[in-house]
């Protein structure tokens, strides 16, 4: 077949009624004792491998979970897809999956959380959150579909802020901290728990924006040494964070007083160097490794059985063991459904109930004890700081929580204003 | 042939200035309307809120920059900011209590006075040197929106979009922001097909062939590229208050980056400067090529188990999607609505191929 435009324009307009094809069999096949979970996820424009290493993490602990036999009968069918962390495709992507059936979306993209976010209340369709979107949607009385099912940013800021205390022997008082954060609604989120606890524990807080994306701070980083600062938070994701680092350790600052949120991983460490940054602090939501049980188990039942979902390295390294984690925590949200309806039907509302009664679950160790209630959606807002020993993540906590008092007031007051004029 | 067309040129001028001169063109217009005011009870809803609304909505877009690029011939790569600022403006304006048609004009309003401020700049420089202004003002109305918490609506930076109503439509369910967008969207591509037949588009098209030439047969080039600054921003405003109240329902600083913009330009250039019909072509190719290439691969790999990696799952529509945009412009340079007119000046004759034209 020659290049021609008639075959082009031939083929294009083929290609483009055969892709709607997968969509009329899904239809078709809507069969039942099946749980459709659609994770349209941004894999290619700004969160990349974080995404990847994150999928991975769910696909290969729902795969093992449906070869045990599914989640009280019921089997687990996951739909991916890209939508590069543009709108109209995750809207198109969000629709899709409601037509299909889908009882949660996962789209683990704040921008595109945000967007859905009244329509997932419309539609009654969960959504799971995690580490992304409306930091105020811990507050299930305003947003009942809506599921951060982690801490969110405030909580994280606000136990990085109690653990310097502790190591600072109980007070923060006349001390500095910086606060390095990447220029956008993501990066100053935390500001306004950091200036409440600021005003609470008496210590100085310097902001120091650096515009998106973040590939170029070098301006920042040395202002921030000349702010002396006893401890230093930097809050980015993606390339940043990596640029962030680098700058932190050109500039001489003690890497054991450098902390990040849960964007931070063994492979940003590959990237900046994995000596240089030894010390490096870290909110951590759940453990990374492979000790943990369900690690040990995906890797004898699913990698070494061949059916991994990516490379078998990353099993284990921070981002997969969230996925790991989000993953178990939404099939436990159905193997609860099951349990208080064994027989359905399969609806938003059916999960719902599920998920809301999530109770001390760990995930045979590897996260903290997790409940999550029909007003608390963030699961108790736990986790622990680890610091990055040249090969790995150590814990220096245990699980603990902190200032929830304050991160409460601040998610009421924007859910409060989100119930008075978001309907 | 299927034109019915046999070589008699018009009788009479009213034949001459009707806005589609052949009966074929017409009947093919008022088909696709009809379908368009069908579609939500003859196909599944997932089109027409994933694919239909977004289509509608971005072509309003499309023919607001298409009226400054292809019609006055200045480039704009900020429009996407345009569209924000009548974003915002028309939202704050319904939260504090405007009707949803008043704010509509209000957000209109503010593109088009803070448009035309950066529009200014056209009257000093031209082509690369205008396309950084207006990428100045990209940047300088995304970072105004980001940094001022009484704009963006706090650290959540996501202001949600009141319930409102259209002419006494409440705008809610699927259907109704279907509805009053392709109404908005009927009356946008009457306006912009005629604007070309008055004296302001051709004025507009003096300025864009040549402002000396146009000063000197009289045309104001001053007043006119102010002028067509003006009119489209204020377009861009109205559609911008019609995407956060039809389709997006929450709006976010991240929704008017300088992504938007491109597409945007692409989607004009695409589908072919200075064409209505075009500026629908290109929106149809660039919004949703990515996302059916996306399902094809998707497909390939789930049913016919073409085994590729995550990595190249995911950049694998990338690729294809700038080979067609590539091969279009190759193949194509003026656009798709040239593609299209080919196509019919090629009916037109059937099944003779060297008739006169």
């Amino acid at each position: 077949m020659s290049l021609t435009r008639r075959n082009i324009l031939t083929g294009a307009a083929v290609a483009a009624l055969a892709s709607q094809l997968p969509l009329r069999v899904a239809l078709a096949q809507g069969g039942d004792k099946v749980v459709r979970i659609a994770m349209p996820m941004d894999f290619t424009k700004v969160y990349t491998f974080v995404t990847a290493e994150y999928n991975q993490g769910q696909r290969d602990y729902i795969t093992m979970m449906n070869q045990r036999g599914g989640m009280g009968g019921y089997t687990i069918a996951v739909d991916i897809s890209d939508h590069a962390n543009d709108q109209p495709r995750a809207i198109e992507a969000y629709e899709r999956a409601k037509s299909q059936g889908a009882v949660l979306v996962d789209p683990l993209s704040t921008p595109v959380a945000r967007a859905l976010t009244p329509r997932a209340l419309e539609d009654k369709l969960n959504m799971v959150t995690a580490f992304s979107g409306r930091s105020d949607a811990a507050d299930g009385t305003v947003f009942p579909y809506v599921f951060p099912l982690s801490p969110n940013y405030w909580t994280q800021a606000g136990l990085l802020i109690e653990y310097f205390k502790q190591q600072d022997g109980g007070s923060l008082d006349g001390k500095t901290i910086c606060f390095v954060h990447i220029d956008t609604p993501f990066g100053k989120e935390p500001l306004p728990v950091l200036e409440a606890l600021a005003a609470k524990e008496g210590f100085k807080l310097q902001a120091f924006p650096y515009t998106p994306p973040g590939n170029d701070q070098s301006a920042i980083w040395p202002q921030v040494r000349r702010a002396r600062p006893d401890w230093t938070m930097f809050w980015g994701a993606g390339v940043g964070q990596t640029v962030a680092l680098t700058e932190a350790a050109r500039n001489g600052l003690d890497m054991g007083r450098v902390c990040s949120s849960v964007w931070l991983s063994e492979s940003d460490m590959d990237v900046v160097g994995r000596d240089q940054t030894v010390g490096v602090l870290k909110f951590e939501p759940c453990v990374s490794g492979r000790e943990p049980k369900v690690i040990q188990d995906i890797l004898t039942e699913v990698v070494g059985a061949g059916k991994g979902a990516g490379p078998e390295d990353k099993v284990g390294t921070s981002y997969y063991n969230y996925g790991v984690m989000l993953a178990a925590l939404m099939l436990e949200g159905v193997r609860r459904a099951a349990e208080i309806a064994p027989d359905g039907p399969v609806t938003g509302e059916w999960l719902n109930a599920g998920l809301n009664s999530i109770t001390e679950f760990t995930a045979e160790g590897l996260i903290p004890p997790t409940t999550i209630t029909p007003e608390d959606h963030q699961g108790g807002g736990m986790g622990r700081v680890a610091r990055w020993n040249g090969e790995v993540f150590e814990p220096m906590t245990d699980w603990f929580s902190a200032n929830q008092d304050v991160v409460w007031d601040e998610v009421r007051k924007y859910s409060s204003e989100f119930a008075k004029t978001g309907q | 042939m299927i034109y019915r067309r046999a070589g008699i040129s018009f009788t009479r001028y009213q034949d001459e200035r009707r806005l589609w001169k052949l009966p074929t063109d017409r009947w093919a217009v008022i088909v696709i309307f009809a379908l368009l005011l069908v579609a939500p009870f003859l196909v599944d809803r997932l089109f027409v809120v994933g694919y239909l609304l977004p289509l509608i909505i971005w072509s309003m877009a499309a023919m607001g920059l298409n009226l400054l690029m292809g019609g006055a011939g200045q480039i704009h790569l900020g429009y996407g900011a345009v569209i924000g600022i009548g974003a915002y403006a028309s939202v704050h304006a319904m939260r504090a209590g405007l009707p949803f048609e008043l704010a509509m004009i209000v957000g209109g309003l503010a593109s088009a006075a803070i448009g035309v401020v950066f529009g200014a700049a056209a009257l000093r420089v031209k082509g690369l040197y205008l396309a950084m202004a207006t990428l100045a003002m990209q940047y300088i109305v995304d970072f105004v929106i980001v940094q001022v918490p009484a704009i963006s609506g706090g650290t959540q930076a996501a202001l949600s979009v009141p319930r409102t109503s259209f002419l006494g439509i409440a705008i809610q369910g699927d259907r109704a922001p279907y509805y009053v967008a392709l109404a908005l969207c009927a009356v946008l591509t009457l306006f912009m097909l005629n604007v070309r037949r008055t004296s302001f588009g051709r004025a507009l098209a003096a300025v864009r062939e040549k402002d000396y030439a146009a000063s000197i047969i009289g045309v104001d080039p001053f007043r006119y590229k102010l002028l067509a600054f003006w009119v489209s921003s204020f377009i861009g405003g109205m559609t911008g208050a019609v995407l956060a109240v039809c389709y997006y329902r929450t709006i976010s600083p991240d929704q008017f980056h300088l992504d938007l913009s491109i597409q945007l330009v692409a989607m004009v250039i695409v589908g072919g400067l200075g064409s209505v019909l075009g500026g629908f072509l290109g929106v149809g190719l660039i919004l949703f090529a990515p996302i059916v290439l996306n399902q094809l691969i998707g497909l390939a790999a789930d049913q016919f188990g073409v085994a590729i990696p995550t990595d190249l799952r995911a950049h694998l529509p990338l690729m294809l999607y700038g080979g067609l945009i590539m091969g279009f412009l190759l193949l194509e340079p003026l656009g798709l609505a040239k593609i299209y007119s080919n196509i019919r000046n090629y009916l037109l004759v059937w099944p003779f191929r060297h008739a006169r034209q």
